[in-house]
């Protein structure tokens, strides 16, 4: 790979011009120059695109914009029977979601409790003090602790109960709204049924007694015997032709009405769809804050529960640090982990509220198997993204670094100097997968 | 004919050499940069944009839920500036004393390594100066920041408020217009997306209504980006600045160019 522009040599003003770029110390451009200034910039989003693995992120975004228009397809509107089905599935799922995430949080409790204890009993003896003696032996506080996490314990039970008691309430009136409105609308469609019903009933006795004197007539010749077969014939035709008008008349009319029963029973789960959406959402509304306002009343119970144990035997001020000091170590570590597993917890109920809302007819993009999907395509997306991204740094910082520039930025809106280092760049990342 | 050649080359290079120094300016060497990842995660940053992201993620529950109800242009504009302020009153609360702190020890880091700038990491492909460590350290430091008496200097360093432009009428329109399209193009896809058998199929629709819509987005923005493109190089060369970056990357200094650029806009 030769980055070194070529030399006309053909006179001696191009040997001149060499010359002084030499002395300039740059092969290709004269960093240094008034209007370079040491300074280049690179538009690595179009680097990004002659890469060879620049085919595989399309790919990945083609599948990713599948996924999503197919997730903003319309679908029917469910009735209140398979929502309130569909709805008990979620909240099993939201309720092993919070047990796992409780059962998690408590054993990550159990073993940082033991390894403080651990640690604890460590620096006792290296200041010589019995561990026993000052009460922090391994059965130190045992009554205390165990009482410390029955509390937790029952706290978080006290919590779960109460999550599963409003959410099934919330659930309950949704089912409630759900049936109640999609009965109304049952009823409005039958009323509506009824009355076209009614009109197709009056217009057939309508057209029978406009028609019935010509009907009465053609059956009076029908019955006279001595008529012969031909005009028997053209009489039956004739009685036959009536019936057919009327039936044709009455077929159109039934036809129209069931053109808009059709619209009008799409209206009417429009109308209910909305509705729900509508009561969905002042519940939820209500539901998440009754859940916050308990959650910070139990965030505040645990946080009680965290305090430094106290030695129940006198101990030095600078091993009382000491222990305070792996106290707040440990407290910080359990918090820190405990963290990613509420993370987990809420990431899991962020999608649960997600397919919550969409059974409810609301449009909230991608939700369950086919949001997990588009995650794990999206991760395989930013990784490989990430890849050739490094991949071009590092060729773009031997560049920078070979030409003697003093900065390189990317994401340049305009440039009035500096040296546009992008097809330098892009040569450079073709030529390497040659 | 080779001798007079010769001495022509040694004569011209002396000549640059003579006249170098009076007629090149510096480098530019000015420029700072900080890893904002790095100060994100210290403890009292990670803490509180835990706590934000907490809201957030409620937030945006609420805001899907009201623009559904939201049925003129009007409603909807009027629920994410609602949204938008909610959010920003509670970033405010949670993070705005961390970002005072942070951004007076960057302006004492910065202030005293002369930089006319400092812009974030992720634009810097190389050089530079990386301040990183340097205000982290005052961040933590224990003694109370006051900020520098001295402005930052001047820097040949411009920069844009792109979002600022974004929000031109004509960018809005356009916007508007694509967001239409796709609205009018997407029912048809998703039959074509029904009728696909196989992953292939799948990804080749998702693959088409991608180009479709980024043909329309270049279409219909490519000339708008163009011309502030253009505008922003003008006013560059009137104000003798290097090159102009987008305010989002810019953390401190830098020479604000947005005004101009806008009314070169709206000329």
């Amino acid at each position: 790979m030769s980055r070194t522009r070529s030399i006309n040599k053909r006179n001696g003003v191009a040997l001149v011009l060499a010359a002084a770029a030499m002395l300039g110390g740059c092969s290709r451009v004269d960093v240094h120059s008034n209007s370079v200034r040491g300074v280049a910039y690179v538009r690595i989003d179009d680097v990004i695109k002659h890469h060879p693995l620049y085919p595989q992120v399309q790919q990945l975004e083609s599948a990713i914009m599948a996924i999503n228009l197919e997730s903003t397809m319309p679908h029917a509107p469910l009735s209140p029977q398979e929502i309130a089905q569909q709805t008990q599935l979620l909240n099993q799922q939201l309720k092993d979601a919070q047990s796992r995430a409780n059962a998690a949080i408590q054993q990550k409790q159990q073993q940082y409790n033991a390894q403080e204890r651990q640690a604890d009993i460590v620096a006792l003896k290296a200041a010589n003090i019995d561990p026993k003696a000052a009460g922090l032996g391994p059965q130190m506080n045992a009554t205390s602790q165990q009482q410390a996490r029955a509390a937790a314990q029952a706290a978080q039970q006290d919590l779960q109960q109460y999550q599963q008691s409003v959410v099934a309430q919330d659930n309950a009136a949704m089912t409630s709204v759900a049936q109640q409105l999609s009965k109304e609308a049952d009823q409005k469609f039958r009323a509506r049924a009824e009355q076209y019903q009614q009109e197709e009933t009056d217009l057939s006795l309508r057209l029978a007694q406009q028609d019935a004197t010509q009907r009465l007539s053609l059956r009076t010749k029908a019955n006279n015997i001595a008529m012969d077969a031909t005009t028997r014939q053209q009489v039956a035709q004739q009685l036959s032709a009536l019936d057919k008008k009327e039936a044709e008349q009455v077929a159109a009319l039934r036809e129209q009405h069931q053109q808009d029963l059709a619209a009008y029973q799409k209206q009417l789960r429009a109308e209910t769809t909305a509705a729900v959406q509508k009561q969905a959402l002042a519940i939820r509304s209500q539901t998440n804050a009754k859940l916050s306002a308990r959650q910070q009343q139990v965030g505040a119970q645990l946080r009680g529960l965290g305090a430094a144990p106290v030695p129940q035997q006198s101990i030095p001020p600078d091993v009382q640090q000491q222990l305070i000091k792996i106290h707040q170590e440990f407290g910080a570590k359990f918090q820190a982990d405990a963290q990613a597993t509420v993370a987990q917890y809420n990431a899991t109920k962020s999608d649960l509220d997600r397919q919550f809302a969409a059974l409810h007819g609301e449009d909230v993009g991608a939700t369950g198997a086919a949001a997990k999907q588009v995650n794990d395509l999206q991760k395989r997306h930013d990784d490989l993204l990430a890849q050739i991204q490094s991949q071009i740094q590092r060729e773009a910082n031997k560049i920078a670094k070979d030409d003697g520039f003093t900065v390189v930025f990317d994401n340049v809106q305009a440039a009035n100097g500096g040296y546009d280092l992008t097809n330098d760049l892009i040569r450079d990342v073709e030529s390497l997968h040659e | 004919m080779k001798k007079r050649l010769i001495s022509s080359l040694v004569a011209t290079a002396m000549l640059a050499v003579a006249i170098a120094p009076a007629a090149i300016a510096a480098d530019l060497t000015d420029v700072g940069f900080i890893d904002q990842t790095a100060l994100g995660s210290l403890p009292q940053f990670a803490s509180a944009n835990a706590q934000l992201a907490q809201y957030k993620a409620g937030l945006d529950q609420q805001f899907a839920a009201a623009m559904k109800h939201a049925r003129t242009d009007a409603d909807k504009q009027t629920v994410t500036m609602r949204f938008q302020q909610q959010l920003q009153e509670k970033q405010q609360e949670l993070v705005g004393p961390l970002f005072q702190r942070a951004q007076l020890a960057l302006a004492t880091v910065a202030t005293n390594r002369k930089l006319s700038i400092v812009v974030d990491k992720r634009i810097i492909v190389y050089g530079g100066q990386d301040v990183t460590s340097d205000v982290i350290g005052a961040i933590r430091s224990s003694q109370a920041l006051n900020p520098p008496s001295a402005s930052p200097p001047p820097s040949e360093i411009g920069f844009v408020d792109q979002s600022a432009l974004d929000n031109s009428s004509k960018v809005k329109d356009a916007n508007q217009q694509l967001q239409q399209y796709m609205d009018q193009q997407r029912p048809a896809f998703q039959q074509k997306l029904k009728a696909a058998k196989t992953d292939a199929e799948r990804n080749d629709v998702g693959a088409q209504f991608d180009k479709l819509v980024s043909d329309k987005r270049d279409q219909l923005l490519k000339p708008l980006v163009d011309q502030t493109k253009s505008a922003t190089a003008n006013v560059a060369k009137n104000k003798n600045l290097l090159l102009v970056i987008d305010r989002g990357d810019v953390i401190f200094g830098g020479t604000d160019i947005t005004q101009d650029v806008q009314n070169a806009l709206n000329k």
